[in-house]
């Protein structure tokens, strides 16, 4: 990485600079939110499935966890 | 099922971004006019054309799902239009950035390109209250699609007209890349396949999240006692993917035409 930054010439970092890194960062905050929203969503559907297995069978569910057993 | 082939789209997609940025800013030069601000288009164009594609697309699904009754049809449609609508509002951000940037205006209203992008993204911003407004899920699938597929049509003939009646004021991409030097159509076209791929990864993201979901509620419901295919309490805009098991009994159920 250190060779590549060596070889290539420095970024115009000054007027322009913000505006682009303002656009980049719109797309990497996007990325970001739905990467966070994702999370949630499979933290949910772990919950749903401990419930589940708690459901169909009382004595696993309160032993161990999801995917406890891999 | 949807999940299958995930993996693969997720690591194509981070090669594809790593390389766009890696060429967009090591490798495509400078632009004589706009200098370093130029190099938010390879950002900007890219999110408007993947997600105008995105609406048409939208659009083919929802005619699917009107031609075959399908859920799983709507569940694509209701997915890829989501997901275009986020790129839309990216599209509109970068594009209002760079305008700041260049014009020294976060908007300009007298710019036919940029007022035609707002009335698609408001279009397709009513496409979710809609769907919200319909409790019958069946009737808010069919509504939605036939908005889908009105919408879609309007997208290419608004893009046309603009186009056609345009004072050349907006930097022109599609169709002008042949006059762009090699190494700068080279990182466009790379830009363009990374948001291309972005897109398709989220949206089957958001499908299998949605299936899977479908499926623990299913489960949920069959270990309770209930119906799997009972309807779902409360209203909602998104569409109720269908478990497996509740697809084939209903499958299984249609008469061969």
């Amino acid at each position: 990485m250190g060779l590549l930054l060596a070889e290539t010439p420095a970024l115009p970092l000054h007027e322009a600079g913000k505006y682009v890194a303002g656009a980049y960062i719109v797309l990497l905050a996007m990325v970001l939110v739905y990467v966070a929203i994702m999370s949630v969503r499979l933290g949910r559907i772990e919950r749903d499935l401990g419930e589940l297995l708690e459901l169909s069978d009382p004595d696993t569910g309160r032993s161990g966890e999801v995917g406890q057993d891999r | 099922m949807y999940g299958k082939g995930l993996r693969a789209l997720s690591i194509s997609t981070v090669v594809a971004m790593a390389s766009s940025l890696a060429l967009v800013f090591f490798y495509a030069p400078l632009e004589a006019e706009q200098g370093f601000l130029q190099k938010i288009f390879y950002v900007h164009v890219p999110l408007a054309i993947v997600s105008l594609c995105g609406f048409v697309i939208g659009g083919l699904l929802a005619v699917q799902h009107l031609r075959t009754r399908d859920s799983r049809w709507d569940m694509r449609s209701y997915v890829v239009i989501h997901m275009s609508l986020i790129f839309g509002l990216a599209t509109l951000m970068t594009g209002s950035i760079w305008a700041k940037g260049s014009w020294g205006h976060w908007w300009v209203w007298n710019e036919p390109t940029l007022v035609s992008f707002l009335i698609v993204f408001l279009l397709y911003a009513t496409y979710q209250p809609l769907r919200f407004a319909i409790e019958d899920p069946e009737r808010q699938s069919r509504y939605a699609s036939v908005f889908a597929v009105t919408a879609g049509a309007f997208v290419p003939l608004n893009f046309i007209a603009v186009r056609a009646s345009t004072a050349y004021l907006h930097p022109r991409v599609l169709g002008s890349t042949s006059n762009l030097p090699g190494s700068m159509a080279l990182t466009f076209l790379v830009s363009l396949v990374a948001i291309a791929l972005l897109f398709a990864t989220l949206c089957k993201y958001e499908l299998t999240a949605k299936h899977t979901r479908a499926q623990v509620r299913a489960l949920r419901r069959r270990l309770s006692g209930e119906s799997a295919s009972a309807p779902l309490g409360g209203r909602s805009a998104a569409p109720s993917a269908q478990p497996i098991a509740a697809i084939g009994a209903r499958t299984a159920g249609r008469p061969v035409s």
